[in-house]
């Protein structure tokens, strides 16, 4: 049994996993975060957290191997898995994504901005949503 | 020579016929009773005789001249008393047998008492009677003559003949060669009854006839009947006189003899004056039969006094006659097959170049080309809406309409055989009469189920193409007491002229020959249509292609740069180490890492604009230039800047959605490069009927004529001529990247597509420090916008 992460980060790209981090370091709580590069390795992270579950998976569209859509429509079919909040974050504004995603089950959907300190501050406001403001689903016990 | 006016009664009206007493006029020969003439060439002696008991009933007046014994003598009286037991019972036993009726056989020859001379005598039955000629042999009575023999050579040629004219030809130097006639010609009817001198052999000295065409009349129905029934007609002597029958009629019947198969029946007026002249002083004429039909005539001509044509060598003569009559159908397919092999190999290959150089320009670029196949003088090809032509053919416009009568023709509407021929096209479509010239005949075909797109060929007026080689001033011809119609020159005249509006008729084979050529066309259209859909299957991957790209551009592309763009962030924010001139290279990189961030988003934008699905309603412009100006509110910021809307503005069918992105982008060009102190923009529109009455210029297109044109004409600072085809390409952009506002050079170009995708056109009016109109236009009906 792994401690299981507050969330799960699911981007291949370095660059990107550092201003998530930044972010997480600027929430007003220590958050445990625990990044994938695939979309293979998330789903095989999520079933070895039991019983609890991550507070949100934030997925990049576009990973390796099996792909953010792929990795989406698996976690939101798997009666278990499918309570955890999933946000994307892409760089794609297509129609054809977004209608994707939202109808896949996707809680939020994020644009990348190229400037940083827009990008840098899309990611604190998504952290400080999901993980301190929403009521997460019951069966998400916070630890003390 | 027509039928008599039928209110005259004829002159021999009511009494038996004689050529003798009563001859007939121009007006009547066609009544005239040929087969019952009522007299007999004077150089032989015909005797009717009652078959039961052989006594005479009749005698030609010319019995004394001929036989020895007055006509009294001999009327009344048994044949035995004339020609003595033996003759007169070889006579009895050849009318026992069957063939003998209305088919002269010749029995014996017998020597006339008087003078001496040997005189051949054929017998027949016809009508109940027996009919024996006596002619004079022009020979020993001891004499005799192979003439089998003779045209064993010939029959062996006839059947070897490969064509019509071959045959013919060897038929006319044959029969010449067994008789020594100066002139033997074959004349072939056509369809419309008019005849033709199509093969000729003649004496050196004579002049040629070939090609000379006479009309129908001067053949009458008459004559023709006979030569259905018999195969040979032989005139001895033009100037030799005719011997009317004593009586006239059958003594027991009260008929009149029917003549048809006597050689010695008397000639016809017109036709001895008509012979006379031409200076004809004797003449033969056999039949050419085709499936029981008169096909045409061989016709012997002498000119150098009376022509004993003695039965052997008629027998012979006749015997060719039918050979050619036999052979004829077989020189005929001969003579097809070869055509239709050289039209079908000259279309193969057509068909073939067009199909390997991909367009129908090769039917007519040649060699070969569409007019090397059927014998035509010109041709001319509908597809995709536009004519081909070559040779001589009407003009375009006359061809647009002659199109457009025979797509109405159920013929041409047929599934199986979509074909039109006509060698007299004024006869049908009056229009037609001013190109007759150059198309009397028409074969037409259809390539396509409305007979829009068709294939023609013409055929010239005959008049103009007949040549008759004859010299008009051919020392002549005397003239009759009928004038000078009975002439060859008065002939081939009233035969033009009979022949105006029309062409040589079109061949069965040649009609066969266009259907074929119609599946070959049809078979290259159809392999056209699949290289179509491939090339556009081949188009339509390339766009999903492109649009993949696109999206990769935007994905894998814009990933490196956030990143490129972080760290030249993040080294501006440590700058403890760098100096200014560092400082503005890191902003530099920065700049220019979110100018290519606009850059690829625009590109995305560009590639989906043609490819989602259009929502097509009906929009108040009105409300959506509302909008748009509210999205682009932002860039009119403090500047003034006055809207002016002349007149409502219009409702339309279109995409919602997509208009506002076109008035989006207008609208904030027209604020971008503006330098007046005040904005001023008008947003106007022109229903279709005003945008067809404008004034036609280079810059206006002939496609918004019918459409809903809306513009948005601005203050600006307008565009230099020279620029005017460059705003509507991708990323070209006039100005310096940072001047007036920025900008990717993406926004005409995607109002351009949004445009052409609701089915319209754009385009600007510009004059530099004045102001832009930017014209699009809608279109009016509901009728599917482009598909591109």
């Amino acid at each position: 049994m792994i401690e299981p992460p507050e969330f799960i980060l699911v981007e291949d790209s370095d660059e990107d996993a550092d201003t998530v981090q930044q972010a997480a370091l600027r929430c007003s709580t220590p958050v445990r975060l625990c990044r994938v590069l695939t979309g293979d390795a998330c789903l095989a992270l999520l079933q070895q957290t039991r019983p609890e579950l991550p507070a949100l998976v934030l997925m990049d569209l576009n990973t390796p191997g099996m792909d953010g859509r792929e990795t989406l429509r698996l976690i939101k079919s798997d009666p278990r898995l499918a309570t955890i909040p999933v946000v994307i974050v892409s760089t794609s504004a297509n129609p054809r994504d977004l209608d994707y995603c939202y109808r896949a089950g996707a809680n939020a959907y994020h644009l990348k901005p190229v400037r940083h300190s827009e990008h840098l501050q899309a990611m604190v406001e998504v952290l400080a949503y999901w993980l301190d403001r929403v009521v997460a689903h019951p069966n998400r016990r916070v630890l003390p | 020579m027509s039928v008599a006016d039928a209110a005259k009664p004829l002159a021999w009206h009511g009494q038996a016929y004689s050529t003798k007493r009563f001859g007939v006029s121009i007006t009547d020969c066609d009544s005239e009773p040929v087969q019952t003439p009522g007299c007999v060439q004077a150089h032989g002696a015909l005797l009717v005789l009652r078959p039961t008991d052989l006594t005479i009933a009749q005698v030609s007046e010319n019995s004394a001249d001929v036989l020895g014994t007055a006509p009294a003598a001999l009327l009344g009286r048994p044949l035995q008393e004339l020609v003595g037991p033996a003759h007169s019972a070889r006579v009895k036993a050849v009318l026992l047998q069957p063939e003998i009726e209305r088919n002269p056989s010749y029995v014996f020859t017998h020597t006339a008492a008087h003078t001496g001379l040997a005189l051949d005598v054929s017998v027949h039955t016809v009508d109940g009677v027996a009919v024996l000629e006596f002619e004079a042999t022009g020979r020993d009575a001891s004499e005799q003559r192979d003439f089998y023999a003779l045209i064993r050579r010939s029959v062996a040629q006839l059947q070897g003949a490969t064509t019509l004219s071959a045959l013919g030809d060897i038929a006319c130097t044959e029969i010449r060669a067994l008789t020594g006639l100066d002139r033997v010609m074959v004349y072939r009817f056509h369809d419309d009854g008019h005849g033709e001198v199509v093969c000729e052999s003649r004496r050196d000295d004579l002049p040629s006839w070939l090609g000379l065409h006479y009309p129908a009349q001067d053949i009458p129905e008459p004559a023709r009947e006979v030569f259905r029934q018999t195969w040979i007609r032989p005139l001895r002597d033009v100037d030799g006189g005719l011997a009317e029958l004593l009586p006239l009629t059958h003594p027991d019947s009260g008929r009149p003899l029917r003549m048809t198969h006597c050689a010695l029946r008397g000639p016809s007026v017109m036709y001895t004056e008509y012979l006379r002249n031409m200076r004809v002083t004797a003449s033969l004429t056999m039949s050419i039969r085709r499936d029981h039909k008169l096909w045409g005539l061989i016709a012997g001509h002498h000119y150098s006094g009376p022509f004993d044509m003695p039965y052997e060598l008629r027998a012979a003569c006749e015997l060719v006659a039918q050979i050619v009559s036999l052979q004829h159908a077989a020189a005929e397919e001969r003579e097809h097959a070869a055509y239709r092999q050289r039209i079908d190999s000259v279309q193969q290959q057509l068909v073939t170049q067009a199909a390997q150089e991909g367009g129908l320009a090769a039917l007519l670029d040649g060699p070969p080309t569409l007019l090397d196949g059927l014998d035509t003088g010109g041709t001319a090809l509908y597809h995709r809406k536009r004519w081909w032509c070559a040779g001589s053919t009407p003009a375009e416009h006359e061809l647009d309409a002659l199109r457009d009568w025979l797509s109405t023709r159920p013929e041409m509407l047929s599934r199986d055989r979509p074909l039109f021929a006509t060698d007299q096209l004024s006869a049908h479509y009056p229009p037609g009469l001013a190109f007759s010239g150059v198309a009397s005949g028409v074969l037409a075909i259809a390539l396509s189920r409305s007979a829009k797109n068709l294939v023609l060929w013409f055929r010239p007026e005959t008049a103009q193409t007949v040549r008759w080689g004859g010299n008009p001033h051919d020392k002549p011809t005397v003239v009759g007491p009928h004038g000078a119609r009975l002439t060859p020159r008065a002939s081939f005249e009233l035969f033009v002229e009979s022949v105006r509006g029309r062409s040589k008729p079109w061949l069965a084979v040649e009609l066969e020959a266009a259907l074929r050529f119609r599946m070959l066309m049809m078979e290259l259209i159809v392999l056209r249509a699949d290289q179509l859909a491939g090339l556009n299957a081949d188009l339509a991957r390339s766009n999903d292609e492109l649009d993949a790209f696109a999206y990769v551009a935007s994905h894998d592309l814009k990933e490196p740069l956030r990143g490129i763009h972080k760290y030249a962030h993040q080294l501006a924010e440590s700058a403890g180490l760098l100096g200014e001139a560092d400082h503005q290279r890191l902003a530099g990189l920065t700049r220019l890492t979110l100018r290519m961030d606009s850059l690829l988003d625009s590109l995305l934008h560009f590639s989906r604009v043609g490819r989602a699905e259009l929502q097509l309603e009906d929009c108040e412009v009105g409300e959506v230039v509302e909008e748009a100006l509210e999205m682009v509110a932002a860039r009119r910021g403090d500047k003034p800047t006055r809207i002016d809307v002349p007149r409502p503005l219009p409702r339309v069918r279109a995409d919602r959605v997509r208009l506002r992105e076109i008035y989006t982008n207008l609208l904030s060009n027209a604020l971008k490069y503006n330098r007046q102190a005040t904005t001023t923009i008008e947003l106007g529109w022109l229903a279709p009927h005003e945008a067809a009455a404008h004034p036609a210029n280079a810059a206006w297109p002939a496609a918004a004529g019918a459409q809903t044109v809306l513009y948005v004409r601005d203050n600006g600072i307008g565009i230099e001529p020279r620029h005017l085809d460059q705003v509507f390409k991708m990323f070209r952009r006039l100005h310096g990247r940072d001047d007036y506002g920025g900008g990717t050079g993406a926004g005409l170009p995607i109002v351009k597509k949004l445009v052409e995708r609701l089915g319209g056109v754009v385009w600007v009016e510009s004059t530099p420090g004045q102001g832009s109109c930017f014209y699009f236009s809608v279109p009016t009906d509901d009728g599917p916008p482009n598909p591109e």
